[in-house]
């Protein structure tokens, strides 16, 4: 993993995941005459690592066949595990070999190796610019979206699992406060890891959050008030819903 | 009908999926935990499992390990919220097929069930 290109006057952040060192240096190359900030990665495990510990950076492009984790499910994991929001491009030889509609899922676009500046410098131009452009809000405390797509409009279902969003959350943040006084730490971060679908479910990012701080990062001495957050968090969540929905079984 | 045994403890995980692979034709079991998935096994053959890793009782690494020494044909999706890509990396060396995230896009789960069941 090395940055070639640091520089504080320098352009967005592209991090390349490429094991081919030709390759590596053709990108370094046209990194350069654009100014772009760039790390290089060796696979898709090195830049899952380097965004674990790094701030996030524009632009994403990765090897189709990258191993173990290709490409597509590298941009999976990134976009969907660790919550980022950023474009991705998958980079591939004359033939894509995996190029199915269901793998460009969490990729947008591709773009063409052998890298060069006429074919390169485009694809991420038009990228940068398409998602300088999005400005991401969440007013309300949740949101409807993915129970209706996942459950294709039966509101019924749809219902049903807002009820049981209320009910399981509920337990389970009691529970939280229990394993709190025995400071049960490891028991914590199973609940949470268990619990965090159900805020991501109902699209609500600060749940998704801190479920994922008290999962992964979050130092003991952190939780209490994590906790405590989040027990905020789905009291606001339920309040909402209770006023929304008056006639469904919603209670903290 | 291809039946799939679900590992999964998150209720409202367990409702969209079983809505989902219902509704695509599959029979679905569901196994809240580690060891009544290990029952459902020992009782009963399936043809694709998706299986969370972290499980109450008995985990989802010792349940793979079963599968794979008893049931070595039987595909194995996992279910991952991990925010540790180590585990996942270790599911694939213990010789899973595919991972799909929670919460999962519709469309997807279909098509990768659907790529499993069609080399079963």
């Amino acid at each position: 993993m090395n940055n070639p290109n640091a520089s504080p006057q320098a352009g967005p952040t592209i991090l390349l995941v490429e094991s081919n060192t030709i390759e590596q240096e053709n990108f370094a190359h046209i990194a350069l005459q654009q100014r772009w900030q760039l790390v290089i990665c060796n696979s898709g495990i090195d830049a899952i690592h380097w965004f674990n510990k790094n701030n996030r950076a524009d632009v994403l492009v990765i090897e189709e066949n990258s191993s173990p984790l290709n490409g597509y499910q590298t941009a999976d994991y990134i976009k969907t595990e660790l919550g980022l929001i950023l474009p991705v491009l998958i980079s591939v030889g004359t033939d894509p070999s995996l190029q199915e509609l269901r793998t460009m899922a969490h990729a947008e676009g591709l773009i063409k190796k052998p890298f060069i500046k006429s074919s390169t410098f485009l694809p991420i131009y038009e990228i940068l610019q398409r998602f300088s452009k999005r400005t991401p809000a969440q007013k309300d405390f949740y949101s409807l979206n993915y129970l209706r797509d996942i459950f294709e409009g039966h509101e019924e279902s749809v219902f049903e699992s807002l009820e049981l969003f209320s009910t399981s959350v509920n337990t389970e943040l009691e529970q939280l406060n229990i394993e709190l006084q025995d400071r049960d730490f490891n028991r914590i971060r199973e609940i949470a890891h268990s619990i965090k679908p159900s805020f991501e479910m109902l699209e609500n990012e600060t749940g998704r959050s801190i479920c994922h701080l008290l999962n992964s990062e979050a130092e003991e001495t952190e939780m209490p008030g994590l906790i405590n957050d989040l027990q905020l968090e789905f009291a606001s969540i339920t309040k909402q819903l209770t006023r929304d929905f008056p006639e469904l079984k919603i209670g903290g | 009908m291809k039946k799939i045994l679900v590992v999964e403890d998150n209720p409202m995980v367990i409702k969209s999926l079983e809505f989902k692979l219902t509704k695509d034709g599959h029979q679905v079991l569901i196994a809240r935990d580690g060891r009544e998935a290990m029952k459902f096994l020992k009782q009963d053959n399936f043809d694709l499992i998706l299986t969370d890793l972290m499980l109450p009782f008995v985990t989802g690494k010792e349940l793979i390990s079963y599968i794979k020494k008893n049931l070595p044909n039987t595909p194995i999706i996992v279910l991952s919220t991990s925010t540790q890509e180590n585990i996942i990396m270790d599911a694939f060396h213990m010789g899973v097929d595919d991972f799909i995230t929670k919460p999962f896009s519709p469309n997807e789960l279909s098509l990768r069930v659907k790529r499993f069941l069609n080399k079963v």
